[in-house]
Order: C-alpha cells, then structure tokens, then sequence
C-alpha cells in the first residue's frame, strides 16, 4: 500500500525527534548510569602476542591487594560456559570471552580482574604474571589462503573459514561475446563505527529469584538467546533491560563476549558486576572492527559502456574468530549488481582467520565496501569508454518502469526511480558548472577532482545470507513487534521490544501509531520493557526499522482502530464497515450519531455490558509482523535478501595541494531516495552522519597492524576519526518513490551515506591524479600516500620531460 | 614493531676502564634509566627490574640480560629480554671499543621489537623515545668517569 506524502498527517511531516530533547540536554540513562549495590568492576589482562601458548598466569600478586575479589582465567570460564556462537557451520573455531590455552591477537583478554573499583581491578591486572611462549602467526588474508600458514585455530584444520563460489546466469558466454574486458583490483582498509560510548555491561545475579539482570549498551538480535546458551541457564531467566539508551552503534555494540564473561562472574560472586571498555579495550579488543576486504574484479562490456557480466572475488580477513563476520559478504549478494542491469555475476566469497581482533557487523554489513568495487567498475569502464561517469551510470541503470526487478542472485529490487534523481542532482549541482570549476581549479596549480557514486542501500534487513552460507541454518524468520495499550482515562501506550542505539525509533513508533490513530502523536507513550515482557523481535540491524517496526506499529494501530470502530458501531448498531472514524471518533453517517474516543474507551475499560459478543474487555492489540518478501529459503544459490532498496547519488569535488597532498572537500552534493520519509530529521541525520563515517573510511580510519601483529591505531591519536574539519557542509536532494512493500512506501535509511560516500571520494581523488599516470586502488587514501604517490609521479613526469 | 639502534659514543677514560664499568651490574644499574635492580642468576646474565613510561603508558618491567661473546676489553654482545604487564620487548645488540687519545669510542649496533600496549600506543614516538634512553644511558655513564665517583665501587 503506498499513499502520497500529502495524504499524511504525521507521517513526512516537520516535526521534533522526541528523543533528542534528553540527548541534547545530556539526561540519556546509558548503561555507566546502572548503579547497583555492592556492584564489582572489571578490568581485563591483554595479550601482548599476536599468538602465544599460555604457559601460566599467576594472579597471586593481584589477588594479595586489597579490595580485590577474583581473578578469572580462561580455562576456568571455559569449564563453566559454552563457546560463543559462530555464523557458519565452523565448530572447531571455538571462541571464548578470555583466551583459552592460546591466545590468538594482540591485545586478546587473557583474564579478568574483579575489585572493588575499576582503577583498583586496572592496578591489580598489572600485577598478573601471563607466561607466552609465543608462536607463528599471520596477519594478512592472502598469507591465510596458503595451506601451509600457521592456522589461528590448529583444531579446523585451515585458515579458511568460508571459500563458496556462486555464479548467476551465463557469466562466460558473455563475457565471450563481450568485446571488452577490464581487470584490476582494489582494497578496503579495516575500518568501523567507533562510537563514542564503548560497549559496556552490567550483570546482577540473583540467586533467591534464580535470574539474571543485564543492562548493556548493546544492539543485537537475539542477545538473551545466546547469554542463555552460553552460561547453561533457562532463556526465562535472563532479563535484559531495553530502556537504556546506547551512545552509538551502527553494528557494532554486539558485546556478547562481555556479557557471557560478566554474567558469569556474577553467577560465580553472587554480586553486581560491571565491565565498561575503556578506549583501548575497546580498539584493540572489543571484537568491534569492520570488514577487510580484497576485490578482483573482472568486468565485460561493450564499446557504449554498457557492462554485461562482472565476476568479483571477495577475499575478508575475520580475524581471530569467526563470529558473524563471514555473512558481511553474503548480504552484499542482494545488491551485488547495485543499481545496473548487469546480466550475469561471477562471486567468490573467501574470509580467513588471522592473528588480528575480531570483526563485528558495522552499518551496510558489507555493503559499502561492495559499492566501492562496483563504482570503481563503473568509473573504469567510463575511462575505457572515453564517456561521462555520469552517462555511463546512466547508461546501466536500472529503468524506472522496469521494477520490480529480479537481479541474477535472487532478489527482486522493489522500486527506483535512478534516472530521476541523476537528473535533479545534476541541475541542483550545475554539472557543467562543476566540470567548469574543477578545470578552474586545475589551472590555479591544485590538483582535482570529480567523484560519482550511484549506490543501493538495501534496507528491511532479513538474514537470508544465514540460509545462504550456512545449509544448517534454516532461518526465514526475522519479525518485529508492537505493542499497543490504551488505558482507561485514554491514553496510549506503544511498547517497542529492542534496544535503540540512536535511530529514534520512539519518534517513530509514535508518529507511525498517530498516523494511523489519527491522534497527536505527542499524547503517546513509547517504552521499551525488558526481554521477558517482550513481544518476539530482532534489533535495529540491516536498516530495517521504519520498515519492520514502522510496519509492526502500524498493523496494530490498525487492529486497534478496527476495535474501537467495532465497539462504536455495536452502540449504532450498523456493521463496522458503515461506520466512520475521524480523529479518534467514531460515527455513524447515516443517523448522525457520534462517540468521541473518551466514550469508546469508557466502554471498553468499564463497560462489558456493551461491548459486542466475544470482544476481550480493554484496548490492548499486538503485532508481529514478519519482513516483507521474505518467504523461501535459498534455492541453487539464489535468495530473496532485503525487501528495499533506497537509492543514493553522490557528486563530490575535492582539490588538493599537490605538494601537501591533504583532500580538501570543496563541494559535496548527495541526491537520496528512501521512499516515503517517515520523519525528515531522522533520515537527514542518518545521510550526514553516513557521509561523516564514509570520509573516515575513505580518507583516515584504519585499524593497522605491523608486521609483528601489533595494532598501532589503537587510540584516537592515531586512529583518525573525521572532524569538523574534514566533513563538509552536504547538500541533500530529497527524491521520494515509494517502495511497494511497505506499509507508507518507506525505506530503509540508517545506512544512507555511508554506502556511496567512500566511492565517490574515492572516484575524486583518482579522477584528481588521472592526469599524472597513478591511481589509488586502497582505501583509506591517507594523506602521505597522496603526497607520495603525487611526488613520485611528477618527479618521473619531469625526468621524462628532460629526458625527451 | 622493530627499531633500529646504532651510534657511536666518546667516553673519557681508559679502555680498561670502561670495559670494568660495562661489566659492572652496580653501574650498569646506576646508568640504565628506570632500571630499580639488577641481580647476578649466573655469570654474565642477569635479572633486572624497571620502572619506565613510554607516552601515555607506564608501568614496570622484568627483564634479563646476557652477555655473550666477550673479548675483553673491545666487544661485546648483550642481550636484553623484558616483559610487564604493559608489554613486551626484546633486543641484541654489539659494542664495541676502540681506544683513542685519553678516551674511547663506543659504537654500537642492534635491533629490539617492541609489543604489547607499548607499541601500540607509542609507536609514534617510540623511535626518539629509545634514542632519548640511550642518551641518558650515555650521559649516566660519563658520569661515572667524572672526577669524584668512586668508579666501579657499589654503593
């Protein structure tokens, strides 16, 4: 159902995001809020080897000082809890919170203090002696790929924890009838979220009711499942509380290591327990980096630019553990063509294990570093062709009369209009006018540069790439919840059943049930109770919620209208049908006759005796609604992933200095279609904030290691995390097709951003440095390697102009 | 992550002299910076304990040192092994001396690496941060030649 954005009350409407009143005022209630009595602090033992068999730990030292309690060893906790759970169908790469017999990173918790106070457990964890002898390991994903590299976990066998191959329709007969290949290969450095909060957890074991309290700053379906599985206790006796507020996420605050660890010290101490990362738990062993990917890329076009078969390997190093990391290349496959008519794919999906910390999901779950190869693609075969990157793109796109449209891999796009929203970039920008001032800038002795990028953001997040990569795993469902009550003086009380890292989703829930309800949106009350109270729902992921909770609260506001239309018309005596609801009154057109709401509630709450037969007395409606087109499991390599596709167009002009070689952002355009735009504020944060993070990746976030498995970014001194400085002011181009799948024609948009902004400066800075002879084919593209590479080529250029 | 140690330093006194002094654990410990100990567990090795801060990290170390290949009075090899909760180094390096007019010339040349937090957090400054101790290894050492020090006496 899709209505035009004139037809809403609420729904697109300029109004306030209900939650920034407390953000802004500095009154959220994050997790280092939770203050418990008699509540213990952690603080971690880090292993300085890449790969070391610990030979012993002696916490003697430790324990002496006062005000310690415990010291936990991962042999111990190994003997107590179940491992943690992996993706793939990968047993014997076992994982838990600390290292057990070996460890596997550089900065891996080895054991964990327990005091009194958090510098009093930091001072003891100085004083536990951990013998290594240390051993072989390997940090780079190519190495990971040789039999013989020394395996992160002996007991698998190899480094490889995934190397499945997929190929989609004719790839080699078209690329035999394609006149024109084109090669090459490009690198996304290890990057991710780094929120402001870092993760934290506090675990409150009471042994009298047998049940586990847990707050968490955390985002992650199915958190209580896996506390429950790991520490051996009933799932109804883990109660995680949802009204905290998480200060960031986009992925990555899934600290389910954490938690298992803490609850379990808290199950063994019979006390409160609390563990907050500090900065450098967090860079170096939260298990929160992102993707790490090689592509090679082979494409097949003709001499019009058009591209008919792409093969693409994608070669993920994990790290350490398995975790979730291998399915950040199985979502891509549901946008694998991105917004091209592309006829057949070729992918290769590899991850490894390394002596490097672990991947967690981080926004676009492997998305965004797709697009960057796709639109490297796109601009190559542009050069070959010797056309506009713009007119290439527009020459592969996807039409707007020919959606829904089924991509080679499986999935059906449900709407776009690409053409459209090229078109009204390029007149906001003055595409000729920026040709023009690029040129300008080039003759005034700067290098620079032109960047595009035309990406999908698949939204509405199912997890088909489960089913997809793993056969065991038969998941289809991936539901989420509303809750709606109306009390008896009148009031409305939504309940949402996750955890919100940021995403609004109170504003949303309320503006979607006052749209329904025809009732100001600022008379309801939205709370989040805790998982025991909760209706079945998955978390914030694959940017799904205006679709999945916007869904789920507007069916129930749905059942909920359908009853107080049935109640009033019970007192008419019409059908239901014949009667009329307007801003939460219910009429009968034809006598006239009127019940306000009050009324309607009244009856409903005091009044059995006039409600109709077989109506439950009070006004309480759920929903679990299941995600959109999400059917059918995988068949011959092919599945249904997202319902959604929000389409987002950049056009990006930086100049530098050729000497200084530091990008200086000058214009920065970004047309965005997410459908219908439930609350503008939201979504116009979520692009800003995308971009924000897409010039860290693109420009100066990296975690690094050397080469003796060491992280050397591991604090923000070098770990670069975009200022106000790098990030421009960005112009947004608003574009609204609605998808058809949902229920106002929204899409997804908390990846927005994100997903194309790393192309496309990507795609200005070698369009910048084309005329030197030299391209940049790794990101991040770091200052000193701007100026170095731009030195040495103008270097070679005047020695062969001498020399000529 | 690895460095690269090589220099050559003057020393005013005697060869004799200064291979008695860089034999010396009580001297040796005077001159190392941060170093709070160092005790003989068999000839020509050594246990040490320090004290060191190296950007924002800080904390205390054990380590070992032994010397190996030893033609007195011109080389020597010396060996360094260190381990604390804030990370983990190691290192070889080669002095050798040469005597010169009422003085010697000290060179040496080694590798170390560096681990653990240390590295990560220093490694920036990590570079000058090791010439710097070796600075004042050197200025301590020259000390010990100046006029008034009971050379080589423990205290």
């Amino acid at each position: 159902m899709t209505e035009a954005p004139s037809q809403f009350r609420f729904v697109s409407a300029n109004r306030r995001v209900r939650e920034d009143r407390r953000f802004v005022a500095g009154r959220g209630h994050y997790v280092a809020d939770i203050a418990l009595e008699g509540m213990l602090h952690v603080a971690m033992v880090a292993s300085q080897h890449p790969a070391a068999r610990i030979v012993s730990i002696d916490a003697s030292a430790a324990l002496a000082l006062p005000g310690v309690h415990y010291v936990l060893t991962g042999e111990e906790l190994a003997g107590g809890v179940d491992q943690l759970m992996n993706g793939l169908d990968t047993p014997n790469v076992r994982r838990y919170p600390l290292a057990v017999g070996r460890t596997r990173y550089a900065g891996e918790w080895v054991a964990a203090v327990v005091a009194d106070s958090r510098a009093l457990a930091e001072d003891a964890a100085e004083k536990v002696r951990v013998v290594y002898e240390p051993l072989a390991y390997l940090t780079k994903a190519e190495e990971a790929l040789d039999p013989a590299s020394p395996p992160v976990h002996p007991e698998h066998g190899s480094n490889i924890l995934l190397d499945r191959q997929f190929v989609w329709g004719e790839v080699d007969r078209h690329f035999a009838e394609s006149p024109r290949h084109l090669s090459f290969r490009v690198t996304w450095g290890r990057n991710s979220t780094v929120p402001i909060e870092t993760f934290g957890v506090v675990a409150s074991w009471d042994p009298w009711r047998d049940m586990l309290d847990v707050w968490a700053s955390i985002q992650m379906p199915k958190y209580s499942d896996q506390i429950s599985r790991a520490l051996r206790i009933p799932t109804n006796a883990v109660r995680v509380h949802q009204d905290v507020d998480v200060g960031g996420s986009y992925g990555v605050k899934r600290g389910i290591k954490h938690t298992v660890l803490v609850g379990y010290l808290s199950r063994r101490l019979n006390r409160p327990v609390r563990f907050l990362e500090d900065r450098l738990e967090n860079m170096r062993s939260g298990d929160a980096h992102g993707p790490e990917r090689i592509f090679d890329v082979d494409v097949a076009f003709d001499e019009a630019g058009i591209i008919k078969s792409m093969k693409m390997r994608a070669l993920d190093n994990a790290g350490a553990y398995a975790g979730r990391a291998p399915f950040q290349l199985g979502k891509p496959i549901g946008a694998i063509v991105g917004p091209y008519k592309i006829q057949s794919v070729a992918y290769r999906a590899q991850s490894v294990t390394t002596n490097k910390a672990v991947q967690e999901a981080v926004r676009g779950f492997g998305q965004s570093p797709t697009n960057y190869a796709i639109e490297t693609a796109m601009d190559k075969v542009a050069r070959a062709c010797g056309l506009d990157r713009v007119e290439a793109r527009r020459r592969n796109f996807i039409r707007k009369e020919e959606f829904p449209y089924l991509i080679p891999s499986g999935t059906r796009y449900d709407s776009g209009d690409y053409h459209t929203v090229v078109e009204k970039v390029l007149a906001h920008v003055d595409y000729d006018g920026l040709l023009a001032e690029r040129d300008r800038l080039r003759a005034s002795g700067l290098l620079a540069g032109i960047g595009i990028a035309a990406c999908l953001e698949p939204s509405g997040g199912n997890s088909s790439f489960e089913p997809l990569l793993n056969e065991k795993n038969t998941t289809t469902t991936w539901m989420d919840s509303a809750r709606i009550t109306i009390d008896g003086p009148g009031f409305v009380t939504v309940t949402i059943h996750t955890t919100s890292s940021g995403q609004g989703h109170e504003t949303l829930a309320a503006t979607v049930v006052a749209e329904v309800l025809e009732i100001d949106p600022d008379r309801i009350r939205v709370v989040r109770p805790d998982t025991l109270e909760s209706l079945p729902s998955n978390s914030p992921v694959g940017s799904r919620m205006a679709i999945m909770l916007g869904g789920a609260c507007f069916h129930a506001a749905q059942k909920l209208k359908a009853k107080l239309v049935a109640i009033a018309a019970f007192q008419f005596g019409i059908a239901p049908e014949a009667a009329r609801y307007e801003t939460g009154a219910v009429s009968d057109p034809a006598s006239g006759r009127r019940l306000d709401w009050a009324d309607i509630v009244n009856i409903a709450h005091r009044n059995f005796h006039l409600l109709p037969p077989d109506t439950e007395p009070g006004l309480a409606v759920t929903h679990v609604m299941q995600v959109p087109t999400a059917t059918k499991l995988p068949e011959d390599g092919r599945v249904q992933m997202y319902p959604c596709h929000s389409f987002e167009f950049h056009v990006v002009l930086i100049a530098l200095d050729p000497v200084l070689g530091k990008p200086e952002i000058r214009r920065y355009v970004i047309g965005h279609d997410c459908g219908t735009v439930i609350n503008p504020h939201i979504v116009k944060g979520m692009t800003l904030g995308g971009i924000a993070h897409g010039i860290g990746a693109a420009l100066l976030e990296e975690f690094v290691y050397d080469d003796e498995g060491q992280l050397l970014t591991q604090s923000f001194m070098d770990y670069l995390l975009p200022s106000s400085h790098e990030v421009p002011a960005v112009e947004i181009v608003h574009h609204v097709t609605p998808s058809p799948f949902t229920v106002f024609g929204q899409k997804g948009s908390g990846e927005s951003g994100y997903l194309g902004a790393p192309a496309a400066i990507s795609g200005a800075l070698n369009d910048a440095v084309d005329a030197l002879g030299i391209a940049f084919d790794k990101l991040p593209i770091r200052i000193f390697a701007i100026s170095d590479a731009v030195a040495a080529a103008r270097a070679k250029q005047s020695q062969e102009k001498t020399s000529a | 992550m690895k460095l690269d140690i090589a220099g050559s330093e003057t020393i005013q006194t005697d060869i004799e002299s200064l291979w008695r002094a860089l034999n010396d654990p009580a001297v040796l410990t005077r001159c190392i910076p941060g170093c709070k100990a160092m005790i003989e567990t068999a000839p020509d090795a050594y246990k040490v304990e320090m004290q060191l801060r190296v950007a924002a990290v800080g904390g205390s170390f054990e380590g070992e040192i032994a010397l190996s290949d030893k033609q007195p009075p011109h080389t020597c090899r010396i060996t360094v092994s260190g381990a604390g909760s804030l990370g983990h180094g190691n290192g070889e390096a080669k002095f050798e001396i040469t005597p010169q007019e009422d003085a010697c010339l000290l060179a040496y040349q080694g590798v170390g690496e560096v681990g653990g937090l240390v590295a990560g957090v220093g490694q920036r400054i990590l570079g000058s941060v090791s010439k710097h101790l070796i600075g004042r290894f050197f200025t301590a050492l020259r000390k010990e030649f100046e006029p008034g020090q009971a050379l080589g006496a423990a205290e």
